[in-house]
């Protein structure tokens, strides 16, 4: 066993216990009469309020506050715990009120977000390094219009030294748009290979027709499709993990600001006990 | 409105090291010629030296003078030296005892490190420039060095100087011998790269000429008749020797008789060219098929075993065959052994076991060869049962010659020469989401200047970023002419001085990892500083400083939420071994 299925495991047993003893606690109070919506509800905004803290760690990344991963186990873990929390809160029930049910669908966005965000970082990393060269992200776009240049070059090539229109049909028809700019990203993400196959087909189908000189250029563009394909790769993958924080975080934070609205105007109106 | 500022290039001695911090005079020209006056400086010939780097000049800019009183303390076991010592006259006193019950396990005296507080790390956030590099005027900065119970300090000039309170007491106490006027102390550290191996402190009053490494480098590269480079190897051999044989298990227990006989025996071998960081460049471009034929051979699998082989610095690799090639199955550091578990073996047996694998040297090696009728005699005669080492399967106690990681991951790390790192950074890109978190807190660290990015080598998951590796040889010192990038007195990190920083450009260039950058500098308004001659931008080098002054370590694998990146301690196999672990 693992370094990493070890903590795992020792993380996961240590929220069974704490969510067990919440649910325990939680139906001991209602059998007392308590009302343990109050109780359940300062809990959750409390923990949403620490695990918002997480971001703020990563802007102060250099004053000695623990290590960020671990702050992220917590944060993984607590979020989860939310779960426990956010059911209990709501008694297994869907809220009634409008306000109610977009807080709850706040919350369920935002939890999901996270949950979303934890498979593409755990996920995304290994499949990042399986394909293609490691790229930065911000220099894909620099990458991209290098490989569109040279393809370019070598259509303009073909088409002055051809007098058949073969290659540059195919470009402009099929291969321009592709080289214009990232492609595929939701094919990407799912992990499928099926518009590359397409290329590739489309390509594959005008050997017959080309001359020799024109079959190397097209062997040339062949292997700049495939490159292509991998910066996109790499595009759509880097930018997801990027992007679902901009996803999270905002949810967060609108999380909390409809949790005040909701806790004043319980404690208003259903008074504080 | 002007971009830019005019100044005068940096050139080497701009600063002398007698202006260096805490100098406490400066080195006047009566100061030279009365060193010039001495032995062995008066039998060196000065017509040998190069015209550009002139006897005197060396003598007058990479030296100063040091006049101490009774109990004055100049090195510190465990402190990483950049000087060598020559006693002009009185004498002091080197403390001999082992370091656990030694005068320098109890009396220190040792500057803390000086970290940032709290206030000053968080205070970084908004006092950060907004400009990219920017640099203050040259100034030098005094460190306030803390005194343990039983040092003291005093003041000395400028500089403020550490001494044992009671010598006497001392004295009685711990063992120590005398070196007297016109002896050398301190060079051995100093030109091997290595910490200071005692504790030295004055006996009486007394002066000494303190030479920077890089002076005495070269002269003894002009030393014509080698006299100076003899005397040194002499020395070690005379002072040195016995303590490094001592750090072998198998001879800690020789008695000193038996010591004296086995100093008088033992070989040195060398491999490859110790001033000189080409080799590791060289290497580092050939393909892995290549590196094993390019490294001369130690010794030879299946060869008879004609002695313990002791790493004294450098780099070794071990390796077997394996079909028709070589692969790598461990390596080899100063401190480390190879050949006892097989010469224990034959004795145990009462015949010849020859050696189970082969030793390469990578780049610059230097080793001690003890010969197996002295390690027989000396070592296993006395022993009634045979060592740990001796028996046919575990590896000697300092040395690795198995590992679980992956064979090609080894071959990978020793061929790039990352086995040299005591801080590399390793990413692990299965577990990496390229958020380039570590790299924003290291610029953070920084005054808003990151001091590595994320990119190098990648052998399967495992990236070895373009980070200061923090070598335990470090070539990028080789070349530097004023000793702005240097050893960390206190903990042995390699850093740089921006103060003395010309911007030669000599340790980049050196560097094989491309872990050192040139960048431009500016100052506080951000305009650029150029030279006042040809207007070109004024560069320095900039690297890793494993974040010296933070409180909490490394900035970086601090940030990374995902515990990919590491830095590890190559020197051991088990280290590296439990870092990788997934």
């Amino acid at each position: 066993m693992n370094r990493r299925t070890r903590r795992r495991i020792r993380n996961g047993s240590i929220l069974a216990f704490v969510a067990v003893v919440l649910v325990l606690v939680e139906r001991l109070l209602e059998i007392s009469h308590w009302r343990t919506a109050y109780l359940t509800g300062w809990l959750l905004f409390g923990m949403i309020v620490v695990l918002a803290l997480y971001n703020f760690r990563k802007q102060l990344a250099i004053v000695p506050l623990g290590t960020s991963a671990g702050w992220l186990q917590f944060h993984i873990y607590a979020g989860l715990l939310t779960g426990v929390v956010f059911l209990l809160h709501v008694a297994l029930r869907i809220p009634n009120g409008t306000f109610e049910c977009v807080l709850a669908a706040a919350y369920a966005a935002t939890f999901l977000s996270g949950i979303v965000g934890l498979a593409m970082s755990r996920s995304f990393p290994g499949r990042l390094t399986a394909r293609g060269e490691e790229v930065l992200f911000e220099r894909i776009p620099v990458y991209l219009k290098q490989l569109r240049d040279h393809v370019e070059k070598v259509v303009f090539k073909c088409a002055e030294a051809s007098d058949t229109t073969a290659i540059s049909d195919l470009y402009v028809n099929d291969l321009k748009s592709f080289f214009e700019r990232p492609r595929n990203s939701f094919w990407h993400l799912v992990h499928s290979s099926r518009p590359r196959k397409r290329l590739l087909l489309a390509i594959q189908s005008q050997q017959r027709f080309l001359a020799d000189d024109e079959r190397d250029a097209m062997e040339t563009i062949t292997r700049q499709v495939q490159r292509k394909d991998d910066l996109d790769y790499q595009y759509a993958l880097q930018g997801a993990l990027k992007l679902w924080l901009f996803v999270h975080i905002p949810l967060t934070y609108g999380l909390l600001v409809l949790s005040i609205f909701h806790g004043l105007a319980a404690c208003a109106y259903g008074g504080i006990s | 409105m002007s971009t830019s500022v005019s100044i005068p290039r940096p050139r080497r001695w701009d600063i002398p090291f007698c202006q260096e911090s805490e100098s406490p005079r400066e080195m006047l020209d009566e100061d030279v010629d009365r060193v010039l006056g001495t032995a062995p400086f008066s039998e060196l010939d000065a017509d040998g030296f190069k015209k550009s780097l002139p006897l005197r000049e060396i003598l007058k800019n990479d030296t100063r003078i040091l006049s101490l009183e009774q109990g004055d303390i100049v090195v510190r076991l465990g402190d990483w030296g950049n000087t060598a010592f020559f006693i002009l006259n009185g004498s002091v006193r080197v403390e001999i005892e082992p370091p656990d019950a030694g005068l320098t396990a109890t009396l220190p005296g040792r500057t803390p490190p000086q970290k940032k507080s709290l206030f000053q790390t968080v205070a970084q956030l908004w006092q950060n420039h907004r400009e990219p590099e920017f640099r203050a005027s040259p100034g030098m900065q005094a460190g306030e060095p803390a005194a343990g119970d039983a040092v003291g300090t005093r003041s000395d000039g400028a500089a403020t100087r550490l001494f044992v309170q009671d010598v006497p007491a001392v004295l009685n106490e711990y063992r120590t011998v005398t070196i007297d006027e016109g002896h050398w102390f301190g060079e051995l550290a100093a030109l091997g790269r290595t910490p200071r191996t005692a504790t030295v402190f004055a006996d009486g009053p007394c002066e000494l000429l303190e030479i920077r490494w890089q002076g005495l480098r070269d002269i003894m590269r002009h030393d014509r008749d080698g006299r100076l480079r003899a005397w040194i190897e002499g020395v070690f051999r005379e002072r040195a020797l016995s303590a490094f044989l001592r750090t072998e298990t198998f001879f800690e227990d020789v008695s000193d008789d038996a010591m004296a006989e086995l100093v008088e025996q033992v070989e040195f071998e060398t491999y490859g060219n110790y001033d000189s960081p080409q080799p590791f460049r060289e290497l580092a471009k050939q393909g892995a098929e290549l590196h094993l034929e390019n490294e001369p051979f130690v010794v030879r699998q299946g060869d008879y075993p004609n002695g313990v082989i002791l790493i004294r610095s450098g780099l070794a690799r071990l390796s077997e065959k394996h079909h028709h090639g070589h692969r790598t199955i461990g390596y080899l550091m100063p401190g480390q052994s190879y050949g006892i578990s097989e010469i224990s073996e034959g004795y145990q047996k009462q015949e010849a076991v020859p050696f189970r694998y082969s030793l390469t040297a990578i780049g610059y090696l230097n080793v001690v060869v003890v010969p197996t009728p002295v390690v027989e005699k000396l070592a296993l005669g006395k022993q009634t049962s045979l060592p740990a080492a001796a028996s046919p399967e575990p590896a000697t106690p300092k040395s690795q010659e198995s590992s679980d990681i992956d064979g090609f991951l080894l071959d990978f790390m020793v061929n790039g020469r990352f086995i040299q790192g005591t801080a590399t950074m390793v990413i692990d890109l299965d577990r990496c989401t390229r958020c380039d978190d570590c790299v924003r807190a290291c610029a953070v660290a920084h005054d808003n200047n990151p001091r590595f990015i994320r990119h190098g080598p990648i052998h399967g998951q495992y990236m070895f970023a373009n980070a200061c590796l923090h070598c335990s040889d470090p070539v990028c010192m080789i070349e530097c002419p004023t000793g702005s990038i240097h050893r960390n007195e206190r903990d042995g990190l390699i850093v740089i001085t921006d103060q003395t920083c010309i911007g030669c450009a000599q340790c980049a260039n050196n560097c094989p990892y491309d872990a050192i950058r040139m960048v431009e500098i500016r100052d506080d308004d951000g305009k650029f500083i150029v030279d006042e001659k040809n207007n070109r931008p004024l560069t320095q080098a900039t690297k890793c400083d494993l974040c010296q002054q933070i409180p909490g370590g490394p900035a970086c694998q601090r940030a990374c939420p995902h515990d990919a990146l590491q830095r590890i301690d190559m020197r051991m196999l088990e280290t590296v071994e439990a870092a990788l672990q997934p």
